[in-house]
């Protein structure tokens, strides 16, 4: 195959996994999913035989690997012509987890002693040794591994080469102490240092939307996990899996809002509760709107004395919002709260504004108030 | 009394303090010293404080002096006050004595630069926030040319932020010079290379006889292909990438436009070569 048409397929073997999103993105596909980041397997001939990849080991397809000579080459061309802002390297298992972080490890040290100053994101494979991700920690701006499900048993009926607490949760743990000593040492000065991520593929087993919430907020007070990427199952021809419904579009999206409840909000998993069903599924609503509807006893909210927490409840104040408001107190109309970013059409029925607030139909009954 | 102030940050911190001092004071601004001794001429005035002219002071001390030692920390992406200054003097509707005027009318609280709360707060803001976006597009859109070695392109924003984008691209590409051609100016980065300072600027029509190596690096089906491999069909939103990518910034370079294209038209699955003899159609 020429050089061309393996980057094609190992390019492709990566197009599901989420940028590191900055300020600064150069493309934007189709999907409207940012590109700013040169996305590449190292190798798509993999040795796990996780149910939902296109890639497991005996699963028919067309192999190709690229040679960290060739991906540093690439990733150099693209990077002088300002189309990326740097390389975000995974790659199938070659063998074990340990040969395949060397090799990640040999691309990221070829292009540093090139001179390379761009962002290097690592996706490590389950149980990488210690000494390896100390080594990435040093080239790289950000490792980590994907944790894929919520718990030990799922993560069995999905990855069944790998042992959840073991290879996953460990690493992430690792990860965090890395990337804490990393920080204390060069204080945010030098490098960028990423925080820990990790990736669930939403749907692939049958667990509920609670449990990966919960899991989530596990993840940030335990391993100071700052963004889940959420990836939406979707059957591939010829694993154990095919036969399997895709999850929905929608259900990836209402878990990444409820992920930046609990990031951006100082919400818990528990506060989230009443937007579940009785299932434990979200349901196709945004999540922050659902849970005001559901708490009517909570507002109006006066603007001008709330909390900043109080404040963050009201749909249509986020955080900077918020933020603005208690700095320009006192607040005397909607078009000053319009100015501040405030989106009036939905924070009206929750707000009070000067002793006046959205009349609606219980003011006139009394009733369900 | 009549303050002349220049406008930079620094002219426009000096003339902020004065105007809080003495509130009934005139403002003239002007680029330079040139351009001060113009105005005054034409006006035949010649009794002027002039600010920010001469030797450079500590501007950092200038803002304590005027806003405290708050920080205003509405979002995380604002510039400090100085950025924000730098920032809004760039945007082509700006009029710096009405910046300063506001600045003075904020008595102080720094939170009212970043709130919107008033009409010109909001105005101001969204000056700063404008040239921010610009230079941020030029940052992800403009994709230079190797010419003689030389990192070039040609940016077209009505705001002045050449500098800056060059400045950027120098930082990014250390080991190669840069220039980068804003209407008749060029601004070279990394200049030792090719004999010239750090950082400075030349006529455009100079900037191709610049010369560095002889290398150069065609990617562009490269970056077609690797592009096309990231998209997933089934996700495709044409309207949140169109947003992402405005008209206006795919036409920054030949790529971007490509690019853009296919976020309007999505990327075909059939090309000529599909009916070539022997393909399988």
């Amino acid at each position: 195959m020429t050089l061309m048409e393996r980057m094609r397929v190992l390019s492709e073997g990566t197009k599901y996994d989420s940028c590191n999103q900055s300020a600064v993105c150069h493309a934007f596909g189709p999907d409207g999913r940012c590109i700013q980041l040169y996305k590449t397997l190292m190798t798509n001939a993999c040795s796990g035989e996780c149910t939902y990849c296109p890639n497991r080991c005996g699963r028919d397809s067309v192999k190709a690997s690229l040679s960290p000579e060739e991906i540093t080459k690439i990733t150099w061309s693209f990077y002088r012509r300002n189309a990326i802002e740097g390389l975000f390297l995974s790659s199938g298992v070659m063998g074990d987890a340990e040969r395949t972080a060397e090799k990640q490890l040999e691309v990221a040290r070829l292009l540093r002693s090139q001179g390379f100053t761009g962002y290097i994101h690592i996706r490590v494979m389950p149980g990488t040794p210690k000494y390896l991700l100390e080594e990435i920690a040093e080239c790289a701006n950000k490792f980590g591994v994907n944790a894929e499900t919520t718990s030990t048993i799922n993560y069995s009926e999905i990855c069944p080469n790998f042992d959840y607490k073991n290879d996953v949760l460990q690493r992430l743990q690792w990860t965090r102490d890395l990337i804490n000593n990393k920080r204390k040492k060069e204080g945010f000065r030098g490098r960028i240092i990423g925080a820990n991520d990790t990736q669930f593929v939403v749907g692939a087993v049958q667990e509920s939307d609670r449990e990966i919430i919960g899991t989530v907020e596990k993840f940030m007070n335990r391993y100071e996990l700052r963004r889940p990427y959420f990836m939406s199952f979707d059957p591939v021809p010829f694993t154990p899996l095919e036969n399997n419904d895709p999850s929905p579009m929608w259900r990836e999206i209402r878990l990444y809002q409820t992920s930046y409840l609990l990031k951006d909000y100082s919400m818990t998993a528990n506060d989230l509760d009443s937007v579940l069903d009785d299932n434990g599924f979200l349901l196709d609503m945004d999540p922050k709107m659902l849970l005001a509807s559901c708490n009517p006893d909570m507002f109006p909210i006066n603007v001008n004395t709330a909390s900043r927490e109080d404040l963050l409840k009201v749909p249509g104040i986020g955080p900077v919002g918020a933020n603005r408001i208690i700095q320009s107190r006192p607040v005397s109309s909607e078009k000053e709260l319009s100015r501040m970013g405030v989106v009036i059409s939905r924070a009206r029925p929750f707000i009070e504004l000067n002793g006046k607030r959205q009349t609606n139909l219980f003011s006139f009954t009394g009733v369900g108030a | 009394m009549i303050l002349a102030f220049r406008e930079n940050v620094e002219g426009v911190l000096l003339a902020c303090a004065e105007l809080m001092q003495n509130k009934d004071c005139e403002l003239v601004s002007a680029k330079d010293r040139d351009a001060l001794k113009k105005k005054m001429d034409f006006t035949g005035i010649s009794d002027v404080k002039q600010l920010g002219f001469r030797a450079t002071v500590d501007t950092s001390k200038l803002v304590r002096h005027i806003f405290g030692s708050q920080r205003p920390r509405m979002f995380q992406r604002d510039p400090d006050v100085e950025g924000y200054i730098s920032l809004v003097l760039r945007h082509h509707s700006c009029r710096p004595i009405e910046l300063v005027h506001f600045m003075a009318s904020c008595e102080g609280n720094v939170g009212l630069l970043y709130s919107g709360k008033t009409r010109i707060g909001k105005k101001y803001y969204n000056y700063m926030r404008d040239v921010s976006r610009s230079y941020h597009r030029l940052c992800m859109f403009a994709r230079p040319y190797s010419v003689n070695g030389v990192l070039s392109v040609k940016v077209d924003s009505p705001h002045h932020i050449g500098d800056m984008f060059c400045r950027w691209l120098a930082r990014k590409n250390p080991d190669l010079p840069v220039a980068v051609i804003e209407r008749d100016v060029a601004w070279i980065g990394n200049g030792r290379y090719v004999g010239l300072e750090h950082y400075t600027n030349v006529p455009a029509s100079l900037a191709g006889s610049l010369k560095f190596t002889s290398a150069t690096d065609e990617i562009d089906d490269l970056w077609d292909m690797y592009y096309d491999s990231q998209a997933i069909h089934k996700r495709r939103n044409k309207i949140h990438a169109k947003q992402l990518q405005p008209k206006a910034s795919a036409s920054m370079s030949k790529m971007s436009e490509r690019d853009r294209y296919k976020v309007e038209r999505g990327i075909a699955n059939c090309t000529l070569d599909n009916f070539a003899p022997g393909s399988e159609v």
